[in-house]
């Protein structure tokens, strides 16, 4: 079971993640600080008992519940589920470099000056928008597999998906945003 | 083709590492009204929590408040045993009920008992009773037969 200190431990480190992919499914600040807070609560009220250890993986869970229950609240559940094949592969796209894009090392951050922290802001700024823009499923599988840093299986159990489409729909969400980013020229 | 195919996966591995890292950096900038809104769904969430929290029972025992008795289970019991315990107000009730009953059987026999008793001991036979004259003799005031004296 975990301790009071190891379950707040754990909300303090996902609670901003938490918000900000709320924000990216919801586009709506206010709607997602709500989602986050009825998923800690949920948390806290029925899975307290829990190892620390599956306290992760029963948030994103959660999280992704509410978030759909957010939708299906505004009626609005068709524009969740769009179309998988929004981005068919063209021609000669599995060749694409994906290290093409110079997006920006934190190393290289420090000593920046005030122009170049703009063009930062600016540059995250992109990318959110190009995020916030990727179908849900393909959204959800990138930003759980790679920014909660869960693995293919328990992405796809979060998702309740196969472990291919799992990799189908980060896949296609890398292809979208290196497109995207490219199409920006992003060069930071 | 095959090392191709992983190159590609490797290098899409890659860009999204730096992708999500430019999302992490931009965790610093969230705005301080939405800190400090996570940070008291945060507590909320733990205050939940406490009122939550099992309290631990190590031995059988009889709680009472309110007027109210309820029974405790010792560790590893479970619900089980609080499933059997709510059926005990049920099951004394029955015994109750078959108690009760059994009570008044009795007691209806005995009261027969003694009437039939009764009927056997007295000097009048009770035949007498299904014999129309006596019967009318009973119902006679008892002055009209014997007279004034």
């Amino acid at each position: 079971m975990a301790t009071e200190k190891e379950l707040s431990d754990f909300l303090k480190s996902v609670e901003k993640r938490a918000f900000k992919r709320s924000v990216y499914h919801v586009r709506d600040e206010e709607a997602a600080l709500d989602i986050v807070q009825d998923s800690m609560m949920k948390l806290a009220e029925h899975y307290a008992d829990k190892p620390a250890n599956e306290l992760p993986m029963l948030f994103q869970r959660i999280l992704s519940n509410t978030t759909l229950d957010w939708f299906r609240r505004q009626k609005t559940k068709n524009a969740l589920f769009s179309n998988f094949n929004d981005f068919e592969s063209e021609s000669g796209s599995d060749e694409m470099d994906f290290l093409d894009i110079k997006v920006p090392e934190h190393d290289t951050m420090m000593g920046e000056s005030a122009e170049q922290n703009f063009s930062h802001t600016q540059n995250v700024l992109e990318i959110e928008e190009e995020i916030k823009k990727l179908p849900a499923r393909q959204r959800e599988a990138f930003l759980l597999r790679y920014w909660e840093e869960l693995d293919v299986s328990e992405t796809a159990s979060a998702m309740g998906c196969s472990e291919g489409s799992v990799k189908t729909h980060c896949s296609r969400a890398i292809q979208a945003l290196h497109l995207a980013l490219s199409a920006k020229g992003l060069k930071p | 083709m095959t090392h191709g195919l992983e190159q590609s996966f490797s290098s899409q591995d890659i860009f999204a590492r730096r992708i999500v890292n430019e999302l992490d950096a931009s965790l610093e900038d969230v705005p301080h009204h939405v800190s400090e809104r996570l940070r008291a769904a945060r507590v909320r969430a733990l205050t939940l929590r406490k009122q939550k929290a099992p309290v631990p029972v190590y031995s059988a025992s009889i709680h009472i408040q309110n007027g109210v008795a309820t029974l405790g289970a010792g560790p590893g019991t479970g619900q089980l045993w609080e499933k059997m315990v709510s059926f005990l107000p049920l099951l004394v009730l029955l015994l109750g009920l078959m108690f009760i009953y059994e009570h008044q059987n009795d007691f209806r026999a005995r009261e027969l008992a003694d009437v039939d008793q009764a009927l056997l001991l007295d000097d009048l036979p009770p035949d007498a009773y299904t014999d129309p004259g006596f019967l009318k003799f009973l119902s006679v005031p008892r002055e009209s037969i014997e007279g004034p004296q």
